[in-house]
């Protein structure tokens, strides 16, 4: 082969392959109204989304899985926290554990928090082709029968995604607004932990306790299955 | 060296040193970060420290790339450089562009968009040095209308890479389509423009360093960016799987991406073929090892751990996890960092007149940033392990799961430690050789 054939297969095979990127990036576009909702991408949404790059978010964050490793990835963010749990921790993002990695306060406005909030619930809904997938297994403890250490594990990691640990404290570790919940297991049953998750008002028509309506039957038992295991 | 103005390399190539130092020295600010409560959060935090990072390995890379260029398209064409003023304004601009960035990046100023934060001011002030530095680089081409392969397959990748950074400039109210277009940036500059300089540049090293047939060379340059292409643009398709893009894209992607480490194992075959069939006795055998070298790791970091993470399989529970930080760090390590410090040990002892350049600091050089880059791109990758199983796998909490990755970003702080000092002994040997030489030649000027 000489250098004149080589020179050819390159300059052809890269128009080709051109071409057919072009093409696919062409049918790509089609997709995409109906994969992101463009219905719903909104001005708000937008402006959102200027906040988002306007504080750098994305050095730190993860979107799409793109972006910094530092911090936990946004895409379903607004399906697994919640609006209001968003709003709050936006406002006021702080950490009862002074050893862990912590997110600076961006100081955001209301009107800045609602954009960006809003942004997020546009994210959540892009079709990603299942990405973050499902977990294949929930995380196991030793000691317990299988399925109710794997239902705990589970709630353990429900108990932090939800920052119980910003008011409760467990074996010395997590705030003071509410009471130390060490040894909650032996003290309080399955029910009467369920009613004060999903409605305190029930238990304690004075407590200071949030309710948490958007936690799924499945994500309620879980932590509560974590619960009862303090004892 | 053979024209005076292949001189102008020379500042290229001190700039470049110096920023890749500093590049290192973000990283390290950045590792601890990782290990211990963080005491700059509110000078200097995560995002901003890692924008300056990354956008300072770019601007230091640019400046090897582009220092390369000045030196060798002047050989290749065999007259001066169209306009050395341009070319000094070029650097001067370039140079004020990345200090007013970095300053900017810690006042806040920024696009916030990953590796593109640069405010789109200054995306368009790098457009302007870019087209500057074609133009140059093209009048000077076209001067004497000797065109070879080596230059014409630069002066495309050069055209490639500022035709691509054009995409990374608009602002795109769609999350999904941003993105699309931000790889058309990032994966076709250093999957696509990026290899095709790459390529060009060391090209015409192992012609100079072997003395083997310039036909040969060429041809397998030809046939080397041929496959390069082929594989790599379809592959930006290894991008679009979980973006929000279709799902053709998992087989679009996965069978070409799986194809991209064809290329530089040729690239390995080619270079090792080189320089066993080299016709000349190399004087200056640490240009060796750092071609060879290059060759090698930019297959391990590029092609062994690309491949690791490319089919869809592993990347949807891989994808946004540090597997891909130890990817990054091997492969820009292998494929382009080493092969502008060959470009530099080969062209700065020209330069200077120096017929025998003392080995020893640029070989102590080489072992200990190798070795460290190895550490670091392991324990990268063994935090990326647990990570993808804990999180992924198990579907812990990702503050949890950064608890048990701990250990291994510690192991990368000491890597990160000893690359830093591989680093600092590469740049004093530069500085040295920039610096002592200048001297001689002022001498030398005084006696004639």
């Amino acid at each position: 082969m000489g250098k004149k054939t080589a020179r050819n297969i390159f300059i052809w095979s890269t128009v080709i392959c051109t071409i057919v990127f072009i093409w696919l990036t062409i049918d790509t576009h089609s997709t995409i109204p109906k994969r992101t909702n463009t219905d719903k991408l909104t001005d708000e949404v937008v402006l959102g989304k200027r906040v988002w790059h306007k504080y750098n978010c994305n050095d730190c964050h993860t979107i799409l899985g793109i972006g910094g490793y530092y911090a936990p990835d946004m895409t379903k963010v607004y399906s697994s926290r919640g609006e209001s749990w968003l709003k709050a921790f936006l406002k006021n993002p702080q950490t009862p554990d002074p050893e862990r990695r912590k997110m600076p306060n961006q100081g955001l406005s209301e009107d800045e928090i609602n954009k960006l909030v809003a942004f997020l619930k546009w994210v959540d809904g892009i079709d990603t082709n299942e990405w973050p997938p499902k977990p294949v297994k929930v995380a196991k403890a030793p000691g317990v029968p299988v399925e109710e250490k794997a239902l705990a594990s589970k709630g353990k990691n429900l108990y932090y995604q939800n920052r119980c640990d910003l008011c409760h404290k467990i074996g010395g570790v997590g705030g003071t607004a509410g009471p130390d919940i060490s040894k909650v297991g032996s003290k309080r049953d399955k029910e009467w932990l369920t009613t004060q998750i999903k409605n305190p008002k029930a238990n304690n028509p004075n407590t200071g306790m949030p309710a948490f309506p958007n936690l799924s039957e499945d994500d309620l038992q879980a932590i509560v299955s974590f619960l009862m295991e303090q004892k | 060296m053979t024209y005076e103005s292949q001189k102008i390399a020379l500042k290229y190539f001190v700039i470049s040193a110096i920023f890749f130092g500093l590049q290192v020295i973000l990283g390290i600010l950045l590792i601890l970060k990782y290990i211990w409560p963080d005491p700059l959060i509110g000078i200097l935090p995560f995002n901003t420290a890692r924008a300056i990072h990354t956008n300072l390995l770019v601007v230091w890379m640019i400046f090897g790339f582009m220092g390369g260029t000045y030196y060798v398209v002047p050989e290749e064409s065999q007259t001066e450089i169209y306009s050395k003023k341009l070319a000094n304004l070029q650097f001067w601009l370039l140079l004020l562009g990345g200090l007013v960035a970095v300053i900017g990046f810690l006042l806040g100023w920024t696009a916030g968009r990953p590796l593109l934060e640069l405010p789109v001011e200054l995306k368009w002030a790098i457009v302007l040095v870019a087209l500057i530095f074609i133009f140059n680089v093209f009048l000077t081409m076209i001067k004497t209308k000797k065109w070879t392969a080596i230059q014409g397959l630069l002066l495309g990748g050069i055209v490639m890479l500022a035709v691509m950074w054009l995409f990374g400039i608009p602002f795109f109210k769609n999350l999904t389509i941003d993105y699309y277009y931000w790889w058309w940036v990032i994966h076709l500059w250093v999957e696509g423009a990026w290899e095709l300089i790459a390529a060009s540049l060391m090209a015409f090293i192992l012609l100079k360093i072997t003395g083997v047939d310039r036909h040969i060379i060429e041809k397998w340059l030809y046939i080397e960016v041929a496959l390069v292409l082929f594989t790599g643009i379809i592959g930006t398709g290894h991008h679009y799987y979980w973006i929000g893009t279709p799902g053709y894209w998992l087989w679009w992607g996965g069978i070409f991406s799986a194809l991209e480490p064809v290329p530089i194992l040729f690239m390995v075959f080619d270079t090792l073929n080189h320089v066993r069939h080299g016709k000349i006795e190399v004087t200056n055998r640490l240009v060796l090892y750092w071609a060879v070298g290059c060759a090698i790791y930019h297959f391990i970091g590029a092609g062994v751990w690309g491949i690791a993470h490319t089919l869809p399989i592993v990347n949807r529970w891989t994808h946004g996890t540090q597997v891909t930080a130890s990817h990054g760090h091997m492969a820009f390590f292998g494929a382009y960092a080493m092969l502008i410090i060959t470009i530099i040990y080969y062209a700065l002892p020209k330069l200077k007149g120096v017929e025998k350049l003392s080995q020893r600091s640029g070989l102590w050089a080489f072992w200990i940033m190798t070795i460290s880059m190895t550490v670091m791109g392991l324990a990268f990758g063994a935090a990326g392990i647990i990570q993808s199983y804990m999180q992924r796998g198990l579907g812990m909490d990702f503050l949890t799961v950064q608890g048990f990755m701990k250990p291994w970003f510690k192991v990368v702080f000491f890597g990160g430690l000893g690359f830093f000092i591989g680093v600092l002994i590469y740049i004093f040997d530069i500085l040295k050789l920039a610096a002592t030489q200048t001297l001689k030649v002022e001498q030398t000027g005084l006696k004639s």
